[in-house]
């Protein structure tokens, strides 16, 4: 999962969908585990679309 | 450092649940991450005027706009209007009554740090005993009988006792509003849109905040596979209902799609999430409570949860120091809180009442929501006698299978 900080609004939305834990949001930043399984949670429910997929191509 | 109850969060869960406490003489301390609280805003304020009386609080001019009626717009253009009393409400400066909710609860007794997060629960045979937080760089443990976990709807306290307050996509609105100045409302009604190309799963909503100010904001929810189906089920269903989403079209977009018919400029943004699928299944364990948005404890068809919330505060913030003067902290004797406000208060009957309605509102389409407005149309609702309701019905005979599960 690809994080966008400029389109952040620091709302917690991803951090309660994420079911393995790795977002956590403090004052004004989202902090991410580098632990990310990429099932797309946090892309949905994003009101601002600060989250993308991650890049493939490697 | 030892506390006889530390509640986690400092917004109105934390803030009424830590005024609760105080009162009832035990030692309180409210830990909140941010460094100051109430910001972000991430709500529209509204409450109705029986808030005012079951919290015993004086509503203050500072910090609201009073309302007297609120109109529905259907997808079709068509709306109808009410001043019906339950419409009486007011529109909160969230910033401040958050912020004056915290100052009674600190006047109460109520010890507060800020800019410090929890990191960790302190657990003893399973049971909670205090909390590990984050200050000023440091780690520090910090005991207590009970922790109250106000942490919000992104709650990961509960979960770190063992509570299950996970929430799927399909469980949250996703929230976006500006505060705008030079719009033309009417300073005394609300304001609600409804459509699937104005606000899929959700509604836009006008909450004005004297002359031309107000809060305009969209809530919108994903419904997995593009169906109504499995709304509010909070079964992990393996699949996220991430196929074909397109994450452009979030609430923002459409926010911004809505305002650009409006005029008016903004002087605020904020952004949320809102758990509208009712309350966790469990919001009790050894030595520890949660309430408030990390409990679900908002309306599933409205998306209010200040009045909820408060409720369910002032019951676990004096459960708590009930069970700090009885020295009994144990699931068992917590579960008084539960008991209270889903049964003795019937919060829980009226949330799933109201989550029953949600589900069937979610599987009307547009025709049938603009049908069922023009049925009252022109008419106070209070009115509409369900008599009429049913002879109309005749009329538009979709809408007869949704007024009988209603009536």
């Amino acid at each position: 999962m690809k994080y966008k900080s400029e389109l952040c609004g620091y709302c917690g939305a991803c951090v309660s969908v994420c079911p393995v834990n790795i977002l956590e949001l403090n004052d004004w930043r989202l902090e991410i585990q580098p632990l990310c399984e990429n099932c797309g949670r946090c892309i949905i429910v994003c009101p601002v679309g600060a989250l993308e997929e991650a890049d493939h191509e490697i | 450092m030892k506390y006889d109850v530390i509640v986690v969060g400092g917004r109105v869960s934390g803030s009424v649940s830590s005024l609760f406490a105080s009162k009832n003489d035990v030692d309180v301390l409210m830990v909140e991450k941010q460094q100051e609280i109430g910001v972000p805003v991430q709500c529209a304020g509204g409450v109705s005027d029986s808030f005012f009386k079951t919290m015993d609080l004086k509503p203050l001019q500072e910090y609201y706009s009073r309302i007297e009626g609120a109109t529905l717009h259907a997808p079709d253009g068509g709306q109808v209007s009410t001043r019906n009393k339950i419409s009486h409400g007011y529109i909160l400066e969230r910033k401040l009554f958050d912020k004056n909710l915290a100052i009674q609860s600190a006047e109460a007794g109520t010890d507060i740090m800020l800019k410090t997060p929890v990191k960790d629960l302190i657990m003893e045979n399973g049971q909670v005993k205090g909390v590990v937080v984050r200050h000023q760089g440091k780690l520090m443990e910090i005991s207590a009988d009970v922790v109250i976990a106000a942490d919000g709807v992104e709650s990961q306290v509960a979960k770190m006792a063992g509570l299950n307050t996970h929430f799927e996509p399909y469980d949250l609105c996703s929230c976006a509003q500006y505060e705008m100045v030079g719009l033309d409302i009417d300073p005394a009604m609300i304001e609600f849109y409804f459509g699937q190309k104005i606000a899929p799963g959700g509604y836009v909503w006008v909450f004005p905040k004297g002359n031309t100010r107000a809060n305009v904001g969209i809530g919108i929810r994903n419904i997995p596979n593009g169906s109504n189906k499995n709304n509010g089920n909070t079964q992990n269903t393996g699949n996220n209902g991430n196929n074909g989403y397109d994450k452009s079209k979030n609430a923002h977009h459409y926010l911004q799609k809505f305002i650009s018919k409006l005029g008016g400029t903004p002087v605020e943004f904020n952004v949320g999430a809102v758990p509208v699928s009712g309350p966790v299944e469990k919001t009790y364990t050894d030595g520890l409570l949660v309430v408030g948005d990390a409990a679900g404890q908002v309306d599933p068809l409205t998306g209010g949860g200040i009045h909820v919330s408060a409720s369910c505060a002032k019951i676990a913030g004096t459960i708590a120091a009930e069970a700090v003067k009885k020295e009994d902290s144990s699931a068992k004797f917590l579960k008084k809180y539960e008991d209270i406000w889903n049964k003795k208060k019937k919060i829980g009957h009226n949330l799933k009442r109201s989550l029953k309605y949600r589900r069937m509102f979610d599987k009307l389409d547009d025709q049938e929501i603009s049908d069922l407005i023009k049925v009252v149309q022109g008419q106070e609702l209070e009115s509409v006698s369900k008599l009429t309701l049913l002879k109309m019905t005749k009329e538009y005979p979709q809408l007869f299978k949704l007024l009988r599960n209603i009536l």
